[in-house]
């Protein structure tokens, strides 16, 4: 039995996870195998070379619902390692499914690798501040998050879809879903974001950061409480180890903090700018360039001298 | 809450508070000890010096628990020139002497033990809780306010630090002067301590306390620089009034220091990890008001002005540790709540506080001499310099180049009566 | 009334942990400790929901030694009760052992109608220790709950994944962790810290648990840490004139190529 599982609620996602699944196969010389949510996403994994896809039939609900049928089904297959989107979603599945198999469970995981005694991950401590290397015993689990590799290239090989009969857990009653409205925008794909914190005193305010977006070509990115408390602007743009990571070619972060929790999502950019008015401000030392001023003041000169 | 009654509450576990009440809760008193700082130490960066006679005060065992970083051996004295110094170095293995001992201490983790023992000893100790107002009632001060909440007491000890809001509320500075304090801004380097150990010319946990003239644009004020383990704390004082019109701020004045050729070989490579910015009361006797105590109400430590700064010697902790000392003991000996006050500013003079002050009432003139921040510094090194200079050419007499390199920084009369004027200071 | 119970964890506040630019090891030396930011949301819950309808709170913590300065905190906060689990296993636990430390002191201490968590530690934001407490007693998750209510014997809550928002009941008993938005922690006032000092703190040793020793074994051991530095230019303009800085910014990021 045995093998390395892989799913997720997000098709793209779980096409992603397919890449450290397919390396690992190769190191531990077990089988690929994806838990599918539906028959069509279970076709489009189908091609990128897993050796088996299970369609999971009679699931209905939320996937984290799941999670107890799931479990079930990957003791018996006696999985060795499972991958899982690192959706909210997915990481309550993935540590429901860790807590029954007696399993190690790695959040965020990130350079996954066999190791002695086990899997090798990466992870992030202490909000960005240090990343630690882990090895997680066989069983293992471990959820990844969009954007960590690309999916594999399609592979030519043919692969049965076997269905599995799921039930969901009836004892979380949904009574209403809403999906957030998607902004539009995907600021992952971004080259230029201009990232707004709660140095703006009022939503209309971020008209300031708005028009320099406008002069850069970028889009608008925020801290966490700009979206979580003020909702200002919509969840999918906030920056952070909750929030998104992004990789833009230029991040201009103006009045925030840069408290690491937030920076862990964009410091990887290839050049970042601050406006703040207290030169003590963390951001600074995550900047390359900064200008320590009023963002009230030094937002609009910034749009005008960029504008010409 | 029945037992929402204290026989006394201490405002401020700083040294003063720490002070009175661990001394109060030895002698078995109900004594409320708070402090705003999420945990006693939490709001008191950096590092200074302390005397440690003033703990022996309090109580001869503390000193063995005490976190002291280093015993400080060696005295140095600095007098910065443009592109150097003349440093006078007194080492003196004693340590001081017998009882005159004195210790590195990082305020954060002096304040939390001295808080621990109080708590220890029998106090309640309640941080993150900031004292907003007093209490009063005909008249007398009755207990104080946090927040919602009320808390009585049969008397309260404003510990609160150099900007106390309690004494003022209680009416006590009418006079407060601003000049009667300095602007002090500290910082902490981290360094290796076989690094300061080398630097410093020390060894097995000896310290070096450094103090520094001519670093201050020319205002008045010095610098002072003492090793701890592991880091060094290194700050300025200078007259606010002075730094408000210069229009530099101090933290500049600090970074230039660190870049001075004499200071930057001794903090090379050292990570800042902490700064804060503070008054420090300074005027000795002529900055402590008038009243200090009102009914219910004894006023200690900064909050009191205590404070000396004789250009060498900056002492406030332990100024502060004898006056909480002070009130503790007026409130044990006095039966009656109207008396204490009285017995308080006696207990004042008899542990030597208020005779020091006075001691040293003018050594504060010293500081409007202000060629003794810039002028007479550089002088200094110029003299040295041509002392120790040898180029080939014939030396010139020793006297007179002495007397020309001098009034080339300062006039022959200025000079006299700068020097009248500091024998009279002293 | 609802019996509620409130896991926190006493973490290192990261903002005082310094990176050694040398080894890039980590020097704590000076980082003080503090309730995991997110906890405090969920003991500012539990207070909340006993406020408004009665019941008790009691507090639950497992950490090295150091837990100790944790539990004034924790009940001046508005907590009745702690049970502190103080053990140096702590220091390696990973989530599966701390899970079942947690659910074998709920199973000696409970029954509550309700356990409530963070939405993850500020240290390891694992964001599973919820879930796995409740696979663990066999309760269903609320997890990611930006509000909660109590029903009679159902609890209610908003839910927030991320993509979407959904209202979600369970029967009780039932865990349910909190996001940060949920609420604001309350800064606790002078008799709140008094009151704090005569509330029980009940220690649980570890071998009390009767756990048996594979279930104290971390699946996940940590091999080696390593601090993240910002290798950054730094180039700051603070001229006070902000037009000066301005024109030097949009030079430089015209040099960058960047407009
Ligand atoms: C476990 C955990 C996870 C977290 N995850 C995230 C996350 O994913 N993303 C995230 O963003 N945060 C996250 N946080 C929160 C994070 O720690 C910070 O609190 C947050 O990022 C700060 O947001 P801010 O910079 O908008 O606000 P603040 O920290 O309040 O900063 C505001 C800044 O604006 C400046 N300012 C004010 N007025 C002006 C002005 N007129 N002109 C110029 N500057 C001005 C101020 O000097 C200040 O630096 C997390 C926290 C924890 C504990
Ligand atoms: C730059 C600098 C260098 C110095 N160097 C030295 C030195 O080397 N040696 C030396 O002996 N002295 C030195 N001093 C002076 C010394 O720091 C003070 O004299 C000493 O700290 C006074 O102690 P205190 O207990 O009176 O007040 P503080 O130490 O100021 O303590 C007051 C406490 O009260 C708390 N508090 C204030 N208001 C409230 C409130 N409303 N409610 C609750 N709590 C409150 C504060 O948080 C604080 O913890 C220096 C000072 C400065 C600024
Ligand atoms: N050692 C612990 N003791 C008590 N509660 C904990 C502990 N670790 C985690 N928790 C709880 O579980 C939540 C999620 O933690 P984590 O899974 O580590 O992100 C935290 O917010 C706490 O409420």
């Amino acid at each position: 039995m045995a093998g390395i599982f892989v799913y997720s609620e997000d098709a793209a996602l779980a096409g992603q996870l397919l890449t450290p699944a397919l390396e690992l196969k190769r190191a531990l010389g077990q089988p690929v195998a994806v838990l599918a949510p539906d028959p069509a996403s279970a076709a489009a994994l189908a091609a990128l070379g897993p050796d088996r896809v299970l369609v999971l039939e009679g699931a209905s609900g939320s996937p984290e619902a799941l999670a107890p049928a799931l479990a079930a089904l990957l003791a018996q297959e006696e999985a060795q390692v499972v991958l899982v989107g690192a959706t909210l979603r997915g990481k309550h599945l993935a540590a429901h499914v860790a807590a029954v198999l007696g399993a190690g469970l790695a959040s965020d995981a990130r350079a996954l690798a066999p190791a002695e005694g086990g899997l090798g991950v990466q992870r992030i401590l202490y909000g960005g501040l240090a990343v630690s290397d882990e090895v997680l015993a066989f069983p293992a689990v471990a959820t990844i998050q969009a954007g960590t590799s690309p999916a594999p290239a399609p592979s030519a090989a043919e692969v049965a879809i076997e269905p599995v009969q799921v039930q969901a857990d009836a004892r979380i009653r949904v009574h209403r879903v809403e999906k957030a409205a998607a902004g539009g925008v995907d600021i992952a794909a971004s080259r230029r974001l201009v990232a707004v914190g709660r140095g703006f005193r009022t939503r209309e305010d971020l008209d300031l950061a708005s028009s320099l977006a406008g002069a850069l070509h970028a889009d608008l990115a925020c801290t966490r409480g700009i979206a979580e408390d003020e909702h200002w602007l919509p969840i999918e743009r906030y920056i952070g180890i909750s929030g998104r990571t992004v990789k833009p070619d230029l991040y201009v972060a103006a009045g925030l903090s840069g408290q690491v929790q937030h920076m862990v999502g964009c410091r990887e950019s290839r050049v970042i700018v601050a406006v703040n008015s207290d030169e003590r401000a963390p951001i600074f030392e995550a900047a390359d360039y900064g200008i320590v001023g009023d963002l009230y003041q030094v937002l609009p000169l910034l749009t005008a001298a960029l504008a010409k | 809450m029945a037992d929402d009654s204290f026989d006394a509450i201490v405002v401020g576990a700083g040294p003063a508070g720490c002070a009175c009440a661990y001394a109060l809760a030895r002698y078995g008193r109900n004594v409320l000890l708070l402090e705003r700082g999420n945990e006693p130490g939490a709001k008191n960066v950096s590092g200074g010096r302390l005397y440690a006679y003033a703990l022996d005060m309090v109580d001869p065992e503390l000193r063995s628990r005490a976190p002291f970083q280093r015993r400080i051996v060696r005295e140095q004295i600095m007098l910065l020139n443009e592109g150097g110094a003349v440093t006078v170095d007194h080492h003196d293995p004693l340590g001081g002497g017998e009882g005159a001992d004195s210790h590195s201490v990082i305020r954060a983790s002096l304040d939390a033990w001295f808080a621990q023992e109080a708590e220890a000893a029998g106090a309640t100790v309640a941080s993150g809780v900031k004292v907003d107002a007093l209490l009063e009632e005909g008249g007398r001060i009755v207990g104080i306010r946090a927040g919602e909440d009320e808390m009585r007491a049969d008397i309260v000890v404003a510990a609160d630090g150099v900007n106390s809001v309690l004494a003022r509320q209680a009416g006590l500075f009418p006079d407060v002067k601003p000049h009667a304090v300095g602007l002090g801004v500290k910082e902490t380097l981290e360094l290796p301590d076989e690094v300061i150990d080398a630097r410093f010319g020390l060894r097995d946990g000896e310290g070096a306390a450094r103090v520094a003239v001519g670093c201050t644009a020319g205002m008045a004020g010095g610098a002072f620089l003492y090793t701890n383990r592991g880091s060094l704390s290194l700050g300025l004082v200078v007259n606010p009034e002075q730094a408000g019109r210069s229009g530099r701020p101090v933290q500049e004045l600090l970074q230039d220091l660190k870049a001075h050729p004499a200071v930057a070989p001794l903090v090379e490579g050292a990570v800042p990890v902490e700064f804060s910015a503070h008054l420090v009361p300074e005027m000795g006797h002529d900055g402590v008001p008038a009243r200090l105590h009102r009914e219910g109400l004894l006023v200690a430590g900064d909050a009191a002005r205590f404070g000396i700064n004789t250009g060498l010697i900056i002492r406030g902790m332990d100024l502060a540790m004898v006056s909480g000392l002070a009130a503790a003991q007026a409130i044990l000996a006095s039966p009656t709540r109207a008396g204490v006050g009285e017995t308080y500013m006696r207990r004042l003079e008899e542990l030597s506080l208020l005779p020091s002050l006075r001691a040293l009432r003018n050594y504060h003139g010293l500081f409007g001499i202000e060629r003794i921040f810039g002028a007479y510094p550089a002088l200094a090194g110029d003299v040295m310099r041509f002392l120790f200079r040898v180029d080939g050419s014939v030396p010139a007499p020793m006297l007179g180049g002495i007397r020309r390199l001098a009034t080339s920084r300062v006039p022959f009369g200025q000079m006299a009566r700068d020097a009248w004027k500091g024998f009279r200071c002293l | 009334m609802p019996n509620i119970l409130v896991c926190f964890k006493w973490v290192l506040d990261e903002q005082d942990i310094k990176v050694r630019p040398a080894d890039l090891s980590l020097d704590s030396s000076r980082a003080k400790g503090k309730i995991s930011d997110f906890d405090r949301n969920a003991i500012e819950a539990a207070v909340g929901l006993v406020e408004a309808q009665g019941g008790r709170v009691d507090a639950l913590t497992f950490g090295g030694p150091s837990v100790k300065n944790a539990l004034k905190d924790v009940l001046s906060r508005g907590a009745d009760r702690v049970l502190w689990i103080a053990d140096p296993l702590a220091e390696t636990a990973d989530a599966f052992v701390t899970a079942h430390v947690l659910a074998a002191a709920i199973r000696q201490h409970g029954p509550y109608d309700l356990v409530l968590c963070g939405e993850g530690s500020s240290d390891a934001f694992n964001q599973q220790l919820p879930v796995r407490l409740a696979a663990l007693l066999d309760q269903p998750c609320l997890s990611f709950a930006q509000t909660l209510e109590l029903q009679g014997d159902r609890a209610r809550a908003t839910r927030k994944l991320g993509d979407s928002v959904e209202e979600a009941e369970a029967g009780l008993p039932a865990v349910a962790s909190v996001l940060g938005e949920m609420n604001k922690p309350r800064i606790p006032t002078l008799k709140q810290v008094l009151g704090a000092a005569k509330k029980p703190q009940i220690e649980v040793p570890l071998a009390a648990l009767g756990l048996e020793a594979g279930l104290l074994r971390p699946r996940s051991t940590r091999l080696g840490v390593r601090g993240f530095v910002m290798n950054r230019r730094n180039i700051i303009f603070k001229e006070p004139d902000a037009a000066a800085n301005v024109a030097r910014l949009a030079a430089s990021l015209a040099s960058e190529g960047l407009c």
